[in-house]
């Protein structure tokens, strides 16, 4: 049967016309807007051209929220990986109920991350606290959310807690497809243990860091649902001489711009800035990662 | 078939006409308080039902989201609702493209609390009156032997203060105050906006609005803040900190209803919360007193207001100023506003008194006089929760005087920059 392009291309029509009405339209609409004083009601939008991209890099909490982002994405890539590698391991060992471990260990992903935020605000400020002050442990005798150097690491924690399961399920799959007399072989040729995990798993398993190492990447930059319902931003730090919120992450910096502050073309010139650091970083990293995958 | 098809669209069109002979003029009310949802909508279908050709429809936004964003997204949707809400100078200017002029309502004439326009034309329905002082657990201060009637020099509220501390345990007091601040508790306003408004409007005629225009000038009165923020400090040096750095609203509303605390910085809106926790103390409010000058006034104001959509159609408008008109000044409006949804009711023709004792005690130091309008409302979008907000929490953590003054002059001084 012969095959006519015009056919093809109305197949294509609706999926395409949805994608670029939804997404290629309204990105460049958006790129239109950072560079006007749009306030998201007021039909007079007059063109301010960079303004809004050099008035950003002098704002401290604009400035605080980019360090700590890449802090956080810092954080995360390492914790989540490290935990999700080593859950996986157990899942994949010959150990009793590991099943169990298994479907365990993802059910917090499936709690969505706002419910999340406010059952460990509550652990952090009620339950952990009690805890610490009644059998006096010095660093849980103050809510972890509370304190400007501890609260991304208690964001940390949190987002490991829920995002290893996730990530240890790539891992496993990654892992079961390794064929046993591979591992056998190297087990009879004396290989211990941690030696066959670093000199074979890990080698073979490169495709798999670079879907996690990409997943952690992006998800922890992009945070917003977490941040919002478990911090709020808060709590307030001195930074550049100016009080500001510590552990507004980037996403929640841009929401409140525009909802808070009501500058949304400034909010759009961020997330404009966002766009472009999260696609260097990401293509960055999955080169690298790539190239690893050749060499193994 | 030709024909079957013809008296089928004669037919159609026949529906059509007769459904916009006798159309119905529908209006939405789009509000955020989600306290008194059931009742506006029992309220909006009771006027439904006695009123032939009009059907209101409410929605609530749920508590603690974005109202500001939500209209936003109606706009954006081309769902723009008939009458919503403003809650002061930042939201009419960002929405008086919206916003209709309301002159030829009855209800204008039984408030003094309408929003009115910079030109002078009253566009907004003030929704209640809510007010707020120091509130205090008169049984506590009673068994300390402290009259509460007294406390109105900063000197004696810190005398009260210091005596109290000194009787925790005979008292069973975990603190003080009941005082919360910070971000991640939810509670920024509290002190932000609602304590702070001590310093635009304390100690100042009802109307006079000279600290608050300074400061939007830029311009801060480093003595009056001075001594502001050593109240402010008094109020956070004896509030439980697990409260005031981490707690929620629940977390200081418990604290007062059970007893932990002696004061609590709230308004009256608690009242339903201490009714749910079976607080039945009595209690009451003093001021805000952060000078030597005795005052017993009391913060009071509309915060929010309906207003009608002026690029609705002409009869959605009328039937929104009707509908307005009916809440305002009928039997079934008060019954609505103060019964039903426990609010302080900002019109004079409405006699009936809210159950709450904190309302009580608005209504009474209405009658009294002296009383403090609010002008947090009018400050820029997101200034109170983005700047004042770190500034008053870090003030929690580090207690330095100098630097909560230092910042918030700076802060003031960004606003005209």
């Amino acid at each position: 049967m012969k095959r006519r392009g015009w056919v093809d291309a109305l197949f294509i029509f609706p999926c395409a016309l949805a994608f670029v009405m939804v997404i290629i339209f309204p990105f460049f609409i958006g790129i239109y807007y950072s560079m006007t004083n749009w306030d998201g009601v007021n039909p007079a939008i007059s063109w301010v051209g960079l303004a809004n991209f050099t008035g950003m890099f002098s704002q401290p909490q604009f400035l605080y929220s980019f360090m700590v982002t890449l802090l956080y994405t810092a954080i995360n890539i390492v914790l989540v990986n490290v935990v999700g590698f080593l859950l996986s391991l157990l899942a994949t060992s010959k150990a009793r109920l590991r099943n169990l471990y298994r479907a365990g260990f993802f059910v917090p992903n499936l709690i969505g991350g706002i419910v999340l935020g406010y059952i460990w605000q509550f652990l952090f400020n009620n339950v952990l606290l009690n805890v610490g002050q009644s059998l006096g442990i010095g660093f849980l005798s103050s809510s972890l959310i509370s304190k400007p150097n501890t609260v991304i690491w208690a964001m940390s924690f949190v987002n490991t807690w829920q995002y290893a399961g996730y990530i240890m399920m790539i891992y496993v799959a990654s892992i079961q497809s390794i064929s046993d007399s591979i591992m056998d072989a190297a087990s009879v040729d004396g290989a211990n243990y941690f030696k066959r995990i670093s000199k074979i798993l890990i080698p073979m398993m490169a495709n798999a860091f670079t879907i996690t190492i990409f997943l952690t990447l992006t998800t922890s930059f992009k945070q917003f649902d977490l941040n919002f319902s478990l911090t709020n931003g808060g709590p307030a730090m001195r930074f550049m001489g100016k009080a500001i919120r510590s552990s507004q992450l980037l996403a929640m910096d841009i929401y409140s711009t525009a909802n808070g502050l009501n500058r949304m073309a400034e909010a759009q010139a961020k997330a404009v800035v966002f766009f472009i650091l999260l696609v260097v970083f990401s293509l960055v990293q999955v080169y690298i990662n790539k190239r690893r995958e050749v060499e193994a | 078939m030709k024909k079957l098809l013809s008296i089928l669209i004669a037919a159609l069109m026949m529906v059509g006409i007769m459904s916009v002979a006798s159309a119905e003029v529908a209006i939405d009310v789009f509000q955020l308080k989600v306290e008194i949802d059931p009742m506006l909508q029992e309220f909006v279908k009771l006027y439904s039902e006695e009123t032939e050709g009009v059907t209101v429809t409410a929605e609530t936004l749920g508590g603690g989201a974005d109202y500001g964003g939500a209209i936003k997204a109606k706009l954006a949707a081309d769902q723009m609702p008939v009458i919503y809400m403003i809650e002061g100078a930042g939201g009419y200017d960002l929405w008086k493209d919206y916003i209709a002029d309301m002159s030829t309502c009855a209800w204008v004439a039984d408030t003094d609390l309408a929003y009115y326009s910079p030109e002078g034309k009253p566009v907004g329905f003030p929704i209640a009156m809510e007010g707020f002082g120091l509130g205090y657990n008169a049984d506590i201060l009673a068994a300390a032997e402290i009259d509460p009637a007294t406390l109105t020099t900063f000197s004696a509220v810190k005398a009260a203060f210091e005596k109290l501390d000194g009787m925790k345990a005979d008292l069973g007091l975990d603190s003080v105050v009941s005082c919360g601040t910070s971000s991640s508790g939810g509670l920024w306003w509290v002190t932000s906006q609602h304590v702070f408004n001590a310093y635009y409007a304390g100690y100042l005629d009802y109307n006079d609005s000279s600290v608050h225009d300074n400061c939007l000038a830029g311009v801060v009165d480093t003595e009056r803040l001075t001594a502001f923020a050593t109240y402010l400090g008094l109020l956070y040096q004896y509030s439980d900190p697990e409260i005031l750095i981490n707690g929620n609203y629940d977390a200081q509303v418990a604290a007062f209803a059970a007893g932990k605390a002696a004061f609590i910085t709230q308004g009256n809106w608690i009242d339903p919360n201490m009714a749910q926790l079976g607080a039945e103390f009595p209690m009451g409010y003093i001021s805000h007193c952060y000078l030597e000058e005795p005052t017993q006034g009391l913060f009071m104001a509309a915060p929010s207001w309906f207003v009608v959509n002026s690029q609705a159609t002409p009869e959605q408008q009328a039937a929104a100023f009707a509908f307005l008109d009916y809440m305002a000044t009928t039997e079934a409006g008060a019954n609505y506003m103060v019964n039903e949804a426990g609010m302080v009711p900002a019109f004079k023709s409405v006699t009936q008194l809210p159950s709450g004792q904190f309302s009580k005690a608005l209504v009474e130091a209405s009658a009294r006089g002296g009383n403090y309008n609010w002008y947090f409302g009018q400050n820029p979008d997101g200034f109170n929760q983005y700047t004042l907000g770190p500034i008053f929490e870090l003030y929690g953590v580090d207690n330095d005087l100098d630097a909560f003054v230092a910042d918030v002059t700076a802060a003031f001084a960004s606003i005209v920059e």
